[in-house]
């Protein structure tokens, strides 16, 4: 097993992995001062693009490709993404409360790379004591002289501030979010253009989640190839997975891919609590259509997860046991994406709405059967083809996701969902 | 092959070689394969939102749904619009926008005329699966006076926040709340002040937005089209009527890529209602006694041709014509130069400049040339407050790139886009133009002239500023590089006016009067009948104790003159003198032409005959020459008045109303054509104006809404009318010891309260022109204020 | 001409002015700004959104249309304690609507509504990043995890009885919290002197006692 690289700080020191003076203590700052006394922007960036990591965010799209489209034209804007506001997602937050400095370290390195003199730290506005962590460590970052004018003298300048968000699940999505940084309604934007060619007030920007630039101080200090070569090709490094649900031991854990769910669910989270039977689990977040215990034994990969029809998301794994009503729980998840709709589209403002509607109504007793076809038609007229990757009638992928519970349901716990329905509504009697 | 202009496309099966950089669903429907759609507008910024218009794109993952109101057409493009999964698709999103529509088709006003429902017919689902219950809005509300809104109706396409945002510069009305709570909304108890919120009303493809004046009041099926301009300004907007039976009961844009693309100001949309107002004069009037009787056409004609009978021709005078058509204006013209045989014709009101200047200056700039400038310099009216549509072009234009200065001694409304500013005290702009020439000031202003071509546009900033100063700008204008020049005046026809020979120094065609024999303008007429030297005068449509720089001089000429005349639909200040009033026949009532800011000849057509009695400009001259004994004179009707101007102005030669139909498609054709030059290529010089020195100076400006006779008369604006103040720098403020909201008086008479403003110019003080509450105000270049004492 | 903020607390003032000049275009202050014109108001208010037009340039319509988009800018008063249950999957699976409905039950009120004594609001929210903790509630933004309905009943009647002048996390896990997502390390001095979040810029941040 690999040692961790996001979470060896706080583990080892429980109770002030936050402050400073720990941070120093164990290392931090290093890389920065090594790299910014004998490094070239191109080198760092270069590392980056050989770690292989892919974006932590969700998209799993390759870091360092991404930072090649940075368009060059100044000024350009570095933004972290720290909404996390996926259901079942709870990484970005310990990281940002346990280890901020790691992640200040990441910027001023990936800044430095980018050639970008202004960052912003994006929180969820449901964050304030990580932000609050994050704003006392920039504070102490700019009094060492790690941020501000001529950083360790190096000539190279930095200024970081921390953005709250007022409630929106949707500005987790990077152009929404950049809406909202400019003092918008979060609404994500027609793409192209991508944020690396017109972002933050129009400007070259690039967007990273929190998780995604921590790791860059460790690739910096041990060169990208050595990050690659953790875990399976395409699915490298180490990760962070918060296991949530009924299980024994939730909490987030940073483990490398490749293991087998039946490994991180038995293993890692320590199984089902009171014994229970798996029912089912999300795999990546409340957008990721489920899993069943048939696919315990496949590995835990972004790749593995595609060909299930499904993935990894956010790395929010939710287990569900054999008491769970799953119409509920899809309904919770249902419920979810109807309120975090940002509304500018058709399909997602009405499509979703319509969908918790029905599924209310059927737990209410007031099904018909003809409702389940419905469910599928309106999710195919959301997502048509009910496919994955999904293809989308809307703006973004938020309206598709709220078909990944209809459809696992439906596909999975059929009777669970007729059993909700009246006899005197089912076709035929 | 393709070039670089076309790429080629297939659509259906089907290649097409269509023009590149246009989005999809446009060249689609060039071709003739229309996509449906809601949010898509022409003009507007593609936003992608209602999802309506998702065609089949073939990529490298195959076939892709994508929206094709943002795709651009590139070469190669693979397009499927009528596959199974489009079909599908589309029709999801009808039934997604109907589940919460109340389907009240047959009380909506849009009803007949709305493509949700439409396309509901060719695209839609057959019966309703959503059986929840509907999202409720409360019914119409009033988001101003002239506009309502009904939530429940609205399918969020974004298209009226676009216009009031993107278009006019007025984000008043956006999206509210998240999610399936999405609503349109303006602010709590702020109204949708916009003076373009009309637009919002024509471009909502569903009954959400409508206007109260037209509420209720016809369906679509029922309305007659006629195609015209909206008169109120001289850009002349491309516009439609909207009749039903007999009434006009609302007025369209219509897009003239080359004018108005489709915009209106809420004054030529809203203002309709005076064509039916009860108090409009709808018999000939003679004054018995002191008050006015009805009497016959011939009687009052015969009164007339009485009192011209034996007069010396240089004691008669008219005053007027803007408001008419080309052809009424011609035969007003000839009747006062060859049959009553006086050169004294002004359509200026005092308000304007040098009449040859103004309509023969060259280069002349189109309304294009703003469009696709690469500077633009604005000294004069505020455009926004004047001819509000050529606002919306130069906005367009800074958006293309352009760079922008306005100078001005008061805030104007393209202030916040222009690249630079100049604020001058007013009465100085003589020295600044020469510092900003010279380059010893203003160098920002300087630097944004230099990318050509440079259009200047230039008037009078105000009535009470020097009519010579705009000469001067011109003259400036020019040095600038590949210079164009458009003059502001902006009383409706009143380019068209001046064309027809309307001018003490102008003859028809745009041809000079020697200055020796040049007749006198307005204020020379109005002092020459003040004093006894004028007997006869006659009022076209103008009110001169309202609308002219000296209401003092007006009322007394008026009460001096022998003889009034006034041709005119409502009793005003100044008809009121009249010994005979004759009705007229309103815009909307008659056919003809008219003539734009830019020389852009367009036509207009009558929607329905003149109301009661009421005749035509040219027939009543033509009628009154004919008992004159000159009938033949003339022109009988406007298609004769139509060829002789052709015939005989010089600068119309072949501009006819059929000429226009089928050389223009419609949009008008500006003269002189082609490579034509004015037959006077007027030249302007520096006029060297005297910088006035006095302690204060007025800013005497006028505002879309005055207290003018049309906005008086329809209902729906007159109550947009804005609070009367004065207005005056902080610094002169704290010298004068006066606070926000104080008393002063205004040259000894006029007692108003103060706005202090930091976008005055100091020394200047702003005061509106034609309100009610600045009656009897003389726009002289300065004035006098005083604090009212203990009423701080 | 008066600032159009001359009613707030000197605080507030100057807070809005380090806000302004925090941004490369004022615009982008909008949201925080939104925050601590809450705070002056006590919610976000008419006049608020208009102070905060003015503020920054742009029409009062615009700002609503932002402070309407997010659902942390409360438009009708709330109690001095906003208790937020989270009720999405993880806490759903966990019992999190029984929290709530146990929540709602001891402040005596439906869900989003605001007790008589004016004092506790309790609302219905998605996740709010807790899920290793589920369920999980929010005071004043302040986290709990771990909760059961026994534990809501008690932290309303606490909230009631104590009143705090500030609301501290690390306090209230401890008197009702239980399963943490994870260690939460060092206790945080600063807490919520209001439902706004306790978020330094924004003024809502106290030392605790
Ligand atoms: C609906 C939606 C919600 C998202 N939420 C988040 C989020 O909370 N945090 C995040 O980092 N990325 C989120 N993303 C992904 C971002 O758009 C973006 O891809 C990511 O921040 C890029 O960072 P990365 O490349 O480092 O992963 C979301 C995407 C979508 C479509
Ligand atoms: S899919 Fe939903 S969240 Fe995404 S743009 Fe459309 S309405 Fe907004
Ligand atoms: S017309 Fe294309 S999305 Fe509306």
């Amino acid at each position: 097993m690999t040692d961790p690289i996001l979470t060896a700080r706080m583990e080892a020191n429980r109770t002030d992995s936050n402050t400073i003076d720990r941070y120093l203590e164990t290392g931090g700052y290093e890389v920065l001062k090594n790299a910014l006394a004998s490094m070239t922007p191109e080198q760092i960036a270069e590392e980056v693009k050989a770690s292989n990591m892919r974006g932590r965010g969700g998209a799993g799209f390759p870091m360092g490709v991404k930072w090649g489209f940075l368009a060059d034209s100044d000024p350009k804007y570095l933004v972290i993404n720290g909404d996390e506001s996926e259901p079942g997602t709870f990484k970005d937050r310990q990281l940002l409360e346990r280890d901020p400095h790691q992640l200040i370290e990441g910027i001023v390195l990936a800044s430095y790379a980018l050639g970008v003199n202004r960052a912003f730290i994006y929180i969820r506005g449901e964050y304030p004591k990580p932000a609050r962590r994050v704003q006392r460590a920039i504070d102490e970052a700019y009094e060492k002289g790690f941020l501000g004018d001529d950083i360790l003298r190096s000539g190279f300048s930095l200024e970081v501030s921390v953005h709250l968000g007022g409630g929106a699940y949707i500005c987790g999505e990077e152009t929404a979010l950049l809406n909202s940084l400019e003092g918008r309604r979060g609404e994500p934007r027609l793409k192209p253009p991508f944020p690396a060619v017109e972002g933050l007030y129009a400007r070259p920007t690039i967007v990273n989640n929190v998780e995604s630039i921590s790791n860059v101080p460790w690739i910096v200090a041990n060169g990208g190839t050595s990050y690659a070569a953790i875990g399976p090709e395409r699915s490298a490094g180490t990760r962070m997975f918060s296991l949530s649900g009924h299980v024994n031991k939730p909490g987030n854990y940073e483990i490398v891919m490749g293991m087998t769910w039946r490994d991180l669910i038995y293993d890692v989270a320590g199984g089902i609590r009171d014994d229970r039977a798996l029912k089912t689990w999300i795999p990546g977040g409340a957008s990721a259509p489920w899993l069943v215990p048939e696919h315990l034994d496949a590995p835990l990969t972004i790749d593995d997860a595609t060909t299930l029809g499904t993935m990894l998301g956010s790395g929010a794994v939710v287990v569900m046991d054999e008491t769970t009503d799953v119409v509920k729980a899809a309904h919770s998840i249902v419920r979810f994406f109807a309120h975090e709709s940002c509304g500018q589209c058709t399909p997602c403002r009405e499509g979703t709405k319509w969908l918790q509607d029905i599924l209310e109504r059927i737990l209410r007793g007031e099904g018909r059967e003809k409702d389940i076809d419905l469910l599928l038609d309106v999710s195919d007229n959301i997502s048509p083809g009910l496919t994955w990757p999904p293809a989308m009638t809307t703006i973004c992928p938020l309206g598709p996701s709220a078909t990944a519970p209809i459809l696992s349901i439906t596909r999975y716990f059929l009777d669970e969902v007729k059993a909700y329905i009246p006899v005197s509504e089912v076709a035929g009697v | 092959m393709s070039d670089t202009t076309t790429v080629s496309i297939t659509i259906n099966g089907v290649d097409h070689e269509v023009e590149a950089g246009q989005r999809l669903i446009t060249a689609a429907e060039k071709v003739g394969e229309y996509i449906p759609r809601f949010c898509h507008h022409d003009k507007l910024e593609p936003v992608g939102k209602c999802r309506m218009c998702l065609v089949e794109v073939e990529g490298p993952r195959g076939k892709q749904l994508v929206p094709s109101c943002t795709m651009i057409v590139n070469d190669g493009m693979v397009v499927d619009t009528e596959s199974e999964v489009v079909e599908k698709a589309q029709e999801g999103v009808l039934e997604f926008l109907l589940i919460n529509h109340p389907l009240d088709c047959p009380i909506c006003d849009k009803g007949g005329e709305c493509p949700l429902q439409d396309q509901t017919m060719a695209y839609g689902p057959g019966e309703s699966r959503f059986i929840e219950p509907k999202r409720t809005y409360e019914k119409p509300i009033p988001i101003s006076d002239v506009v309502l809104l009904d939530r429940e109706r609205c399918v969020l396409c974004d298209r009226c926040v676009r216009v009031a945002d993107d278009i006019a510069g007025d984000p008043l009305i956006t999206f509210n709340d998240r999610g399936n709570h999405v609503q349109i909304l303006t602010f709590p108890n702020e109204p949708f002040s916009s003076y373009f919120s009309g637009n919002t009303v024509q471009v909502c493809p569903v009954g959400a937005l409508t206007s109260v004046d037209y509420r209720f009041r016809a369906r679509p099926w029922d309305l007659e089209v006629t195609p015209t301009v909206a008169a109120h300004d001289t850009v002349q907007s491309t516009a439609e009527i909207h009749t039903s039976r007999g009434k006009i009961v609302r007025v369209y844009a219509a897009e003239n890529d080359h004018l108005n693309d489709g915009w209106l100001s809420d004054r030529d949309r809203f203002s309709f209602a005076a064509n039916h107002a009860p108090d409009r004069i709808v018999s000939p009037k003679r004054r018995v006694d002191g008050s006015f009787e009805d009497v016959s056409w011939p009687e009052a004609l015969n009164t007339i041709a009485e009192r011209l009978g034996g007069i010396a021709p240089e004691r008669v005078g008219a005053i007027g014509g803007a408001h008419n058509t080309n052809e009424e204006a011609y035969a007003l013209g000839k009747f006062l130069r060859e049959v009553v045989g006086t050169n004294n014709i002004d359509a200026q009101l005092g308000d304007g400049f040098n009449a040859q200047l103004a309509a023969a200056v060259t280069p002349r700039a189109t309304v294009d040339d703003v469009e696709s400038a690469g500077a633009i310099l604005v000294w004069g009216p505020d455009l926004k407050e004047t001819l509000p549509v050529l606002y919306l072009k130069v906005r367009k234009a800074v958006k293309n790139g352009a760079t922008l200065v306005v100078a001005s001694p008061w805030r104007t409304g393209l202030d916040s886009i222009a690249t630079s500013v100049v604020r001058y005290r007013a009465g100085s702009g003589q020295e600044v133009l020469r510092k900003l020439a010279q380059g010893s000031a203003h160098e920002d202003a300087a630097a944004a002239l230099t990318t050509g071509p440079v259009v200047t546009l230039f008037g009078r900033a105000s009535l009470s500023e020097d009519p010579r100063l705009a000469e001067s700008v011109a003259a400036y204008g020019r040095t600038l590089p590949d210079a164009r020049l458009m003059p502001l005046l902006t009383r409706s026809n009143v380019f068209g006016a001046l064309d027809m020979g309307l001018a003490p120094d102008l003859l028809p065609g745009r041809v000079g009067i020697e200055a020796g024999s040049a007749g006198l303008d307005a204020m020379g007429m109005l002092g020459a009948a003040a004093e006894g030297a004028l007997d006869v005068l006659f009022l076209v449509g103008s009110d001169p104790v309202r609308d002219c720089p000296d209401p003092a001089l007006a009322a007394k000429a008026l009460d001096q003159a022998d003889f009034v005349v006034a041709i005119d639909a409502f009793v005003t200040d100044s008809s009121a003198h009249a010994d005979v009033i004759l009705p007229a026949a309103l815009w909307g009532e008659v056919d003809g032409t008219m003539t734009n800011l830019e020389g852009r000849v367009q036509t207009v057509s009558a929607a329905f005959p003149p109301r009661g009695q009421a005749q035509s400009l040219l027939e009543i001259v033509r009628d009154l020459a004919a008992i004159m004994g000159s009938g033949d004179i003339l022109p009988k009707d406007t298609d004769t008045a139509s060829s002789s101007l052709a015939n005989e102005a010089p600068a119309y030669a072949g501009v006819s109303r059929e000429s226009i139909f089928f050389e223009s498609d419609g949009t008008g054709v500006v003269v002189p054509t082609g490579a034509g030059t004015q037959p006077l290529g007027y030249i302007p010089t520096d006029a060297a104006v005297p910088v006035v020195t006095d302690r204060f100076t007025l800013h005497f400006a006028p505002s879309l809404y005055d207290d003018g006779v049309i906005t008086r008369h329809a209902e729906s604006i007159a109550g947009l009318v804005p609070d009367v103040t004065v207005r005056i720098s902080p610094r002169d403020a704290s010298v004068l010891a006066v606070s926000d909201g104080a008393s002063v008086v205004i040259d000894d008479f006029l007692t108003l309260p103060v706005t202090i403003d930091a976008d005055v110019a100091q020394g200047s003080v702003v005061v509106p022109f034609n309100q009610v509450a600045t009656k009897g105000l003389i726009a002289a270049s300065a004035v006098s204020v005083e604090p009212v004492r203990g009423d701080v | 001409m008066s600032s159009p903020i001359a009613t707030w607390s000197a605080e507030g003032q100057e807070r809005a002015q380090q806000l302004l000049a925090l941004y490369p275009d004022k615009r982008s202050a909008v949201m925080p700004l939104l925050y601590v014109a809450s705070l002056e108001h006590g919610h976000v208010t008419n006049e608020g959104m208009q102070q905060v037009a003015e503020l920054i340039g742009v029409t009062a319509t615009q700002v609503r249309s932002v402070a309407t988009f997010y659902t942390m800018y409360k438009h009708e008063p709330v109690g001095r304690y906003l208790v937020s249950v989270c009720t999405s999957i993880s806490c759903h699976l966990l019992g999190g609507d029984e929290v709530l409905d146990a929540a709602c039950g001891a402040a005596g009120v439906e869900v989003g509504g605001t007790s008589e004594d004016d004092l506790v609001t309790v609302e219905r929210v998605e996740c709010i990043g807790a899920c290793g903790g589920a369920p999980a509630v929010q005071v004043n933004y302040e986290l709990i995890e771990g909760v059961t309905d026994i534990k809501a009943i008690d932290l309303i009647d606490w909230l009631r009885n104590t009143t705090p002048e500030v609301v501290l996390a690390d306090e209230l896990q401890q008197l009702f919290g239980g399963q943490k997502s994870f260690d939460w390390g060092v206790p945080e001095p600063d807490g919520a002197i209001a439902p706004v979040p306790a978020f330094g810029p924004y003024g809502s941040a106290e030392e605790g006692r």
